[in-house]
Order: C-alpha cells, then structure tokens, then sequence
C-alpha cells in the first residue's frame, strides 16, 4: 500500500480576499458570466439566421410580398397591412414561431455544454453549478426577447403603415374612425348601400327592393328613388319613395349600427399592440425556460427540440379546444392553452380556431385568468427546477 | 524530494502540507468498484505521476476529486480545503484537464477561455493573454477551435487551466495528441509550473515522460494504489543490468556464471546481459570487467543499467490479466 505516511491533522487554509469576494458558490450568476453565456449563443451562426429567418423573415416576406402585389396590382390584391392582417398573423405565425425560435434556443442553451465537452471545465472553476445553469436565462432571454420584439415590430410598422383607407363594413368600403355624427352623415350619403347592406333590428318603413333584382339608386336630382328590376308581387310598377325617406332610414341604420361599426379597426391600436407584444413575449419565454429545462434534464438538443414542437403543435391544439370530460384538469394544466386564455380578445385563437373579437375564449377548454397564470408560474419555476436539479447532480 | 520527508509527526491542527489528500476513497459503478479504498497523498510543489494500465480508474479518480462526479466513500481534500464541503474553494487554486480537452468548436480559443475566466475570479480575465502566450498559442488564439488540431487543444486546455493561477495542476494524458516536439514543450512547462511552486499532478501512460517530468508516482492497478513515492526511492528496489559487448559472448557467459556474482546472464549476438540484484555496488562491475579482461575477452562497451520506470511498472504490474 502506501509507503506514505498521512500528516497532521490539518486545517483548511485561510481564505485569500480575493476569493472570499468572490462569492464562488454563490447561486448568482455574475454579470461576466450571463455575458460571455450570451456571446456563446449569440454566436452560433447557423442557428442565429435560422431563428431571424424563421420569426423575422418569413412574417417579413408575406408582407414584402403583399406590399409589392397591392403596389401593383391595387385592384386584385388588397393593401398588404390592416388589422385583420395584423391580428392573424399576430395569433396565427407570429406566436407559433415565437415559441418555437425560443424553444430551440432554450433546448441548444441547455444541452450545447454537455455535448461539446464544455461542462466538465465550467464544473472545475468550483463554480455553483446552479450558478451556471441560472447565467443561460438571462443570457437566451437577451437574445429571444428582441428577436421576438423585431419580428412583432415589423409586423406592426407594416399594419400600421400599410393599412387600407377604408374599412370594409358588412360588405360596403366605409371610411374609419367615424364619429356617430360623422357615421350618420355618411349613411344619408349612401342610403343604397347601408339600406340594402348594413344589418336593422326593425321595421323599414319605406318600400325598397335589395337582393337579387338589383341594389337601390337615386333618382336624378334627387327627386325620388326608383328600384329597378322586378317590383313587389302585386304592384304593377316600381314604387316611389322619397330622397328625404331613404336617407332618414339609412341614418337610422347608422345610428343602429354605429356600436358594431366602432369595433371595426384600419389598424390595431397602441393598446392592442403592446399587449399583443408582451403576449408574445411571454410565450417566447415560456418557450425557452422550459426548453432551457428540458434539454438541461434531457443532456441533448435534438429529442428536446421535437418534444417542444409536438407539444406546441400537435398537442397544445389537441388538449386546448377538444373537450374531454375525465382529462379536463390535465389539460387546463397544458401551458398552451393557459397563455391562449391570456391572450387579448381582439386577436383570434391562436390554433387556428378564428372565433373572431371577444369571442374565442369560447372554443377552448375553460379556464380562470388565475388558475391560467398559476399553470403558467408553474411551467417555468418547475422546468427550471428540473433543469437545475439535473445539472446539480449530473456527472461531469 | 523525499514526499514520505514531509510528513509531519503531531497532532497540532496545522496547514496541511497535501495537495491532494484522499482517505478510503471508493467509487462503484455498479458492481464494478472503479476506485478502491485509495489512500492517496500528493506533496505540494512537486510534480507527481499517477500511473496505470487502461481501466485502472486513473481518470474516475481525477474525476472524483475535482467533483465531476460523487465518491461513494472515504475523505479528501484539495489544497488543504476538504471536498466536497469547501469545493468551491479548493477548486478556485485548481486548473484540470480530464480526458481530451473539449471546448465551443464555433468559438475561438480566446473566446473559451473567456467563458471560463468569466466563471472565475475578475483576475482571471487579464490572465487569458499571458496563459496563451505561455502554451505558444497566441498566434493562433483567435482562429476557430474547431480549426485547431488535436494537440492545440491540449495547449488551449492548459491555458485554460492557467487562467484562474492554480497551486494545483491534474492534467489527464496532457501529452496526447502532440508532437515530440510539443511533448518536449510540455514536459519543459509542467517543470516550469513546478519550479514556480505549483503542484502537478501526471495522469499519464508515457512512462518516459512520467520519469523525466515527475519527481514522485503512484501505480494504480484496479481501482487501488498498489505503490507511491518518490521515483529515484521506488527505483532503488529494482535489479541492475549491466550489458556487455564483447568478442566471444558464448565464453564471456561461461565466465561469469563461474563467479560468485550471481544474477540471470543472457547471451546475446552483440555480447551479454546480467542482472543483478537490487543494491548491487559499481565495485562488482568493475570486477566482472577484469574478470572478463584476464580471461582474454575482448569488451567493447560496459554499462550499468539502473531499471527504468517502465520496467519497475512493468514488475510491479505484472499480475495484469490475473483473475482477482
């Protein structure tokens, strides 16, 4: 055995300054830590223009495209920003992609040092190894959340910017952000079109003919109005009614209609879209903590990856809107569905539901806006802790 | 050095005189006991070998150590701090490589290391350009690792040992992958960091490299440290070969089975070997010399030849492939 003999009882020595400042198993990562964390994502080329491709350029190119064929074609093809634009690509693209570039940067964050050998020399710093695991958060976080916030941003200059100048109302093109007085004056104006277009609660007390025969015109000098086309049964030739008859009654419509008519948008409002921002973003960072998480328990990039796109493509969807009577607190626990519960109302389900305004809530599994948040705080801090856990008790 | 010198008889805590002090060390993997009951004492300021076969559990032992993985029983300690109580703080004065040197291939070697300084004290980021400079990579630091070859990576994962300025050094196989040339720049370094006061620990199958670099070793055999000790101590147990070139070597051989000296002689064509027994004096060379001279031989060349570590490693690993 040994021809060595063990020495005294020893003490540890004592702690140089500089090290005891330096908080070494500390759980918080440093500042020089989350940084050069960040330079190493930032710099993996391939997968950096594979994320600004997927989440800024195809959105960009839809609406290049779009732009380019309103520019030249004005009359088949309609502008190429708007809010019906904005809100499906908004729910339909730009949170689907969100999640995904942020889930493949969460998966790579959490595995790339364990496949590449570079764990092992992190380990041996005697750095906390919950330290490590904390730096890449911030780091990925710096990198998705721009991303995101680009892409979104783009979308929203073209919607804005690029929005038609009339809102196409039941059918008829109407001139945006009437006022009631505006909105009526305008219907006194187009009587045909709001009498024989626009939907009335009531009776129409003036004899006009719509629909098949032929839409309803005006006189010469405003004399009177003549429905064309085939007159009502028993009348053996087409009444006459009024100019002053037929614009009462179309401000009447007006005047009806103008509540639906206010919800109807050239473009989203401020409001709409920083709360679609930060509705984004936090489906981006909901993406990358728990694929962050996943990949730190899984060791590797690939499986994780394919498990996060399953989840927000096929199974999210599925578990969302289908509804099963004995699984329905397993899938009110499904984080997809918790972010759509959040999502604003003026935007159309997420998963290609439509539903329209206010009105898609009602095709997903029901859920509080609390027990909503609770699964979604409990998605992050139990990946997290996951994650954290693995890379603790990992061998290096 | 004498390492068993250092020991120190008393029972007054003081600081402890080990870089690496292991007691009862034992990891399993599984059934297999990959690192058994190792008593391991490592003196600081030398440069110490850590010898053994494939699968002796060389690296599980470094591994262990420097908290890459859990000891199943037993004590340690690095530089004085226990592990894995204090690790953080005996790992703040250690620089390791284990198994071959890995890094980000899409990053420069530069870059690396500036993940790694980062995970270390401010210091160590001003430290990156000297640890380059002394590994002879400073040329080539900001090219792509994954551009470098075998043996730049051992050289960048010394670097990246130099950066946190470590009292210990536990390099694994750090001369794979060089040429003679780089393993010459190494062996020239490792001294260096020795006679700057460091502790290097040699975790290498080179045994010509171990006895040129190393001042004391450990053989390891199966996950237990069979010896340890000083080089020029654990060699002075072997036999001495003095090997002979002379005119008639069938005669020369006849000769000197004749004599007293004992030893086994082998005949060869260019003359013959003796060895002779451990502690054998430069007086009986000179008399199987004039043994020889009188008996009308012709000797060409005569040396003695003190067994190499490879021999003493092979002797004392010799038992290889015997069942347990």
């Amino acid at each position: 055995m040994t021809t060595l003999a063990p020495g005294a009882v020893s003490l540890p020595p004592p702690v140089p300054p500089a090290l005891r400042a330096d908080h070494r198993g500390s759980w918080v990562p440093t500042p020089a830590m989350i940084a050069t964390r960040f330079m190493e994502l930032r710099r993996r080329r391939g997968l950096m223009i594979a994320l600004v491709l997927v989440n800024i350029g195809i959105p960009s190119l839809f609406l290049i495209v779009r732009l380019l064929a309103h520019a030249f074609a004005p009359k088949s093809y309609g502008p190429a920003g708007g809010y019906q634009i904005y809100s499906n690509l908004a729910a339909g693209v730009m949170f689907i992609f969100g999640f995904i570039i942020a889930a493949t940067l969460g998966c790579t964050a959490g595995s790339v040092d364990l496949t590449e050998g570079m764990f092992r020399h992190l380990v041996v710093t005697g750095r906390s190894r919950l330290s490590l695991y904390l730096a890449r958060i911030p780091a990925g976080l710096a990198i998705v959340v721009p991303l995101v916030a680009a892409g979104f941003t783009i979308v929203c200059l073209v919607c804005v910017f690029a929005a038609p100048t009339k809102i196409n109302y039941d059918g008829d093109n109407v001139p945006a952000n009437l006022s009631l007085t505006g909105f009526r004056t305008w219907a006194g104006e187009h009587p045909d079109h709001v009498i024989c277009d626009f939907p009335y609660q009531g009776n129409i007390a003036v004899a006009v003919q719509c629909g098949p025969n032929g839409p309803v015109s005006v006189g010469p000098n405003g004399s009177g109005v003549i429905v064309r086309g085939k007159s009502p049964a028993g009348t053996s030739s087409p009444p006459h009614v009024s100019a002053a008859a037929v614009k009462a009654l179309a401000e009447q419509i007006a005047v009806q209609d103008y509540a639906d008519y206010k919800t109807q948008f050239l473009y989203p409002s401020n409001t709409l879209m920083i709360q679609t921002g930060l509705w984004l973003e936090l489906e981006a960072v909901i993406g990358f903590i728990v694929g962050l998480g996943l990949a730190s328990l899984l060791g590797q990039r690939t499986v994780s990856v394919i498990l996060m796109f399953v989840l927000e493509i096929i199974l999210t969807p599925l578990l969302s809107t289908a509804h099963i009577p004995h699984l329905i607190n397993l899938q009110r626990a499904v984080v997809g569905l918790a972010t759509a519960h959040l999502e604003p109302s003026a935007l159309p389900l997420p998963f290609g539901g439509g539903g329209g305004p206010g009105g898609h809530a009602a095709n997903l599994v029901p859920e509080s806006t609390l027990v909503a948040v609770l699964v979604i705080v409990a998605w992050l801090v139990g990946w997290s802790a996951l994650g954290a856990w693995r890379m603790m008790t990992r061998d290096a | 050095m004498s390492a068993a010198t250092l020991a120190v008889g008393t029972d007054r805590p003081t600081e402890s005189q080990w870089a690496v002090e292991t007691h009862g060390l034992t990891k399993r993997f599984g059934p297999n006991v990959a690192v058994n009951d190792v008593e391991l004492l490592v003196p600081k300021g030398c440069a110490f070998g850590y010898l053994g076969p494939n699968g002796a559990g060389k690296t599980t032992l470094i591994r262990v150590l420097l908290g890459l993985t859990h000891a199943d029983a037993g004590t340690m300690s690095l530089l004085g701090y226990p592990v894995p109580r204090h690790r953080d703080l005996a790992l703040a004065r250690v620089g390791a490589i284990v198994d071959e040197p890995r890094f980000h291939r899409h990053l420069t070697g530069r870059q690396n290391l500036q993940i790694l300084a980062a995970a270390r004290e401010p210091e160590a980021k001003d430290r990156i350009g000297p640890s380059l400079e002394r590994v002879g990579m400073q040329q080539r630091a900001d090219d792509k690792v994954g551009k470098y070859s075998m043996g730049m990576r051992q050289r960048l994962g010394v670097a990246a040992c130099l950066i946190g300025d470590p009292q210990l050094l536990i390099l694994d196989e750090p001369m794979n992958g060089l040429d003679p040339a780089g393993m010459h720049e190494m062996r020239d370094m490792i001294l260096s960091l020795v006679s700057e006061g460091r502790t290097v620990v040699l975790s290498s199958h080179l045994l010509d490299e171990v006895e040129r670099t190393c001042d004391a070793v450990a053989i390891v055999d199966r996950g237990q440290i069979i010896r340890q000790g000083p080089i020029s101590e654990l060699l002075a147990g072997t036999s001495v070969e003095v090997q002979i070139e002379c005119s008639e070597p069938e005669r020369a051989g006849a000769l000197l089975r004749a004599t007293p000296f004992g030893g086994h002689i082998t005949v060869g064509v260019p003359g013959i070997g003796i060895a002779l027994a451990a502690g054998t004096g430069r007086d009986v060379v000179a008399e199987i010399n004039r043994i020889l001279v009188e008996g009308g031989i012709s000797v060409y060349r005569l040396q003695q030849m003190q067994a190499s570590l490879e021999q003493w490693f092979l002797q004392v690993t010799s038992r290889l492939g015997a069942p347990e």
